[in-house]
């Protein structure tokens, strides 16, 4: 057990920043979702190595809650770029822009 | 007393959110009961909070707080979207586009906006945020057939993911620095905490993930785009109603920052966010042709207002924001009402120009826009105008005299969009011919909204009385 | 170097690497796949975090949920026949600049901050007991408002997707 938190916490906040970058370039809906989903993973893994440092199990409950909503979130957002693409035939976001950003 | 007792009108909400499915299912006139349905739903809920407001109690384990100011929330919400469900009978009508589900999720959304208000965790601000947001990205794109609605949903749907991912990781540095998720730790700590910079990082990202949905200036870029796309009666309620909410987890959240002195540490970044988003919503509103997004810019202005009553940071900064987010909610749902009524099939008459003449079609509902602009611009004596007042002498108060200097001045220019709809509709003459349908439901809820506007503009002292009453 | 190390740095690799191809390959289906991947090295890190409840739901629930339903999407969403699987890039130039930002903060995070040393025992015990006391106790007002939200999903994403 020689691992400081900080390693986690780095590793985190690579993930993190990876998916920011991800939803900032990418076009298709989809992967920027997965960009998305990236994040929310980073974040989760912070709450368990704080978790973890720190002796408390508020944590993981917490990262529980958070991968619960993450896949609520998911359904839904599957729904909507499905009901887009129904309509739109494109799921990439610089082509739908009838609404200018 | 049992702890159920006090969270009466989330039970309400939810229960109603129950029946309203079975009603949905069995009923081939669900239609025609849904609405009042859920009206009734949302009257009971509000009424009970506020018969609950002096019961001030922490419950289920320091998760929820109930009475006072969070009671108030929760009146606010829930006759907002009372208003809004009497609004949407005739615009969905109009539109054939009757779905149960679009109720049931209104009521949903309505529980996880005061799940917000009442929030003693970072976990049930979470839970609440994401109640409400999942609730909104389905509703703004309730029309599927439509692909503008489509399109507001994607993009509601994409940069609210990404705000929640930000907010997340704030609560987990927060956590990570004291610990704790609990609310009120925070609060009673905040000054041991307030050099670590982990624990200002997190707050900081709380703080963005929320700003996107009060739609501040650097996090506003969906506001528009959403409220033009989305129903007109849904974006009534998502600029009120989630406004309201966001900033009501805001004013939780950050309550020793805005009640004990000398903590504001993120007065620079409040006072920033204000000047911005006032300034760009006000100037960038001049330039539309679009009702709805001259509606959406002026709601970032609107938040911006708001926004110096954090930067102030004192009670008299928090009872203001209040005070204005029920005058705000009122106007909006009025003028957004408006907007629903005049609108026709098909997205027509939704230009600033269609307004033109409007006196002499329907001279009420000319008097009542006329109204509601006043209030909006901040003229007295209409609610808005004293929403802005109490905001600024906080921030007089706060000994920041510059930044309500730059909020007067941001009114002075907004006055110029708001009062040229009513320079259309009663010296100009109508350039389109279309006719106006009857709607009596709408007109009842604008009419409704407006007594509101006029009431907290006439007696603002009695209202805020009542708040900082409760705030206490 | 220990072999606790060894896997920490393995799964930290496959984590990192393949997050970083989900962002930057050209083709969705290998975005889902590496996503899969990433998934994957997060549930390991977390067994070695000690937290084992968490790693077995992140692969049901990522995995075995989320993922699928992307996958779902991407299929439902391309026409694999034509093999137009295919997306750019845009905004590098925001991009750049709020990356630039965000590792500011994090690194000033990482410098400034003073790092508990408290290192944690190996997984002993299994979590699962202890975290399904808090949730029935402490969070059961959360649990219940997760079955709220998962109603309100559900209902959300049946009316929107419907014809």
């Amino acid at each position: 057990m020689t691992i400081p938190i900080e390693y986690y916490l780095i590793l985190s906040g690579f993930m993190f920043l990876t998916g920011v970058v991800g939803v900032l370039t990418r076009r298709n809906a989809i992967v920027v979702f997965m960009s998305i989903e990236l994040m929310l993973n980073s974040a989760d893994l912070t709450f368990v190595a704080f978790s973890s440092y720190l002796g408390n199990s508020i944590g993981q409950v917490f990262v529980f809650f958070v991968m619960t909503v993450a896949a609520a979130e998911a359904a839904v957002g599957l729904a909507i770029i499905i009901a887009v693409f129904r309509n739109k035939k494109t799921v990439n976001i610089d082509e739908i822009n009838i609404l200018k950003w | 007393m049992n702890e159920f007792y006090y969270i009466i009108p989330f039970i309400i909400l939810a229960a109603g959110i129950l029946i309203s499915l079975v009603i949905e299912m069995y009923f081939t006139s669900s239609e025609k009961i849904l609405p009042w349905f859920s009206i009734l739903t949302f009257l009971a809920s509000g009424f009970s909070a506020l018969f609950l407001v002096n019961n001030v109690k922490v419950v289920f384990e320091n998760m929820l707080m109930s009475g006072g100011n969070v009671n108030f929330f929760i009146f606010i919400f829930n006759l907002g979207a009372a208003l809004v469900t009497l609004l949407s009978i005739d615009y969905i009508k109009k539109y054939h586009t009757y779905y149960g589900e679009y109720y049931i999720l209104l009521m949903s959304s309505v529980l996880g906006m005061s799940l917000m208000a009442g929030a003693k965790d970072l976990i049930v601000i979470f839970m609440g945020l994401e109640i409400m947001s999942v609730c909104f990205y389905a509703l703004a794109g309730i029309n599927r057939n439509k692909l503008k609605a489509n399109e507001a949903s994607l993009k509601y749907f994409l940069l609210g993911s990404f705000a929640t991912g930000f907010l997340v990781y704030g609560m987990a540095l927060v956590y990570g620095s004291m610990q704790n998720t609990s609310l009120e730790y925070l609060f009673l700590n905040f000054t041991k905490f307030n050099t670590n910079i982990l624990f200002l990082a997190g707050l900081l990202f709380i703080l963005f993930g929320l700003s996107f949905k009060i739609a501040a200036f650097p996090f506003h870029m969906w506001v528009p785009d959403v409220y033009q796309g989305s129903a007109t009666t849904v974006s009534a309620l998502m600029s009120t109603g989630g406004k309201a909410a966001a900033f009501s987890a805001i004013i939780v959240s950050f309550a020793s920052v805005l009640t004990v002195v000398n903590t504001n540490v993120f007065a620079p970044y409040f006072g920033a966010i204000a000047v911005f988003s006032m300034l760009f919503g006000s100037i960038v509103a001049i330039a539309q042709t679009d009702i709805k997004r001259m509606m959406a810019y002026s709601s970032i202005a609107h938040a911006g207002y708001m926004t110096i009553g954090l930067a102030s940071g004192n009670s008299y900064g928090v009872s203001g924001i209040i005070f204005y987010l029920a005058a705000y909610t009122f106007m909006n749902i009025g003028a957004f009402g408006i907007i629903s009524i005049v609108e026709g099939k098909n997205d027509t008459n939704l230009t600033i120009k269609s307004y033109a003449g409007l006196a002499n079609k329907k001279p009420i509902l000319a008097g009542l826009l006329a109204i509601i602009m006043f209030s909006l611009a901040g003229l007295p004596p209409f609610a808005g105008f004293f929403g802005k007042y109490y905001i600024f002498i906080a921030a007089v108060k706060a000994k920041l005299t510059w930044l309500a200097i730059v909020g007067v001045i941001s009114s002075a220019i907004s006055v110029y969009f708001y009062i040229r709809i009513i320079v259309l509709m009663y010296f100009k003459e109508s350039e389109e011919d279309f006719v106006i349908e009857n709607s009596n439901t709408g007109l009842l809820s604008v009419i409704i909204a407006v007594l509101f506007v006029i009431l907290l503009g006439i007696a603002p002292n009695s209202v805020i009385n009542l708040i900082s009453y409760f705030a206490k | 170097m220990n072999l606790y190390n060894i896997i920490f740095y393995l799964f930290a690799a496959i984590t990192l690497v393949s997050a970083f191809f989900v962002v930057t390959t050209r083709n969705v289906i290998y975005s889902a796949f590496n996503l899969l991947l990433t998934f994957f090295g997060v549930a390991g890190i977390y067994v070695l975090l000690g937290a084992d409840f968490l790693a077995v739901v992140q692969i049901i629930v990522y995995v075995g949920g989320i993922l699928i339903l992307l996958l779902f999407g991407v299929m439902l969403t391309n026409k694999i026949v034509n093999v137009q699987i295919r997306t750019g890039a845009t905004q590098i130039l925001p991009a750049t600049i709020a990356v630039g930002a965000f590792s500011g903060i994090l690194i000033s995070l990482l410098v400034n901050t003073e790092w508990k040393k408290v290192g944690t025992a190996l997984p002993g015990a299994s979590t699962t007991a202890n975290l399904g006391m808090l949730m029935m106790n402490e969070y059961i007002l959360i649990f219940e408002l997760l079955g709220i939200l998962l109603l309100v999903a559900l209902i959300g994403a049946a009316t929107i997707a419907r014809k």
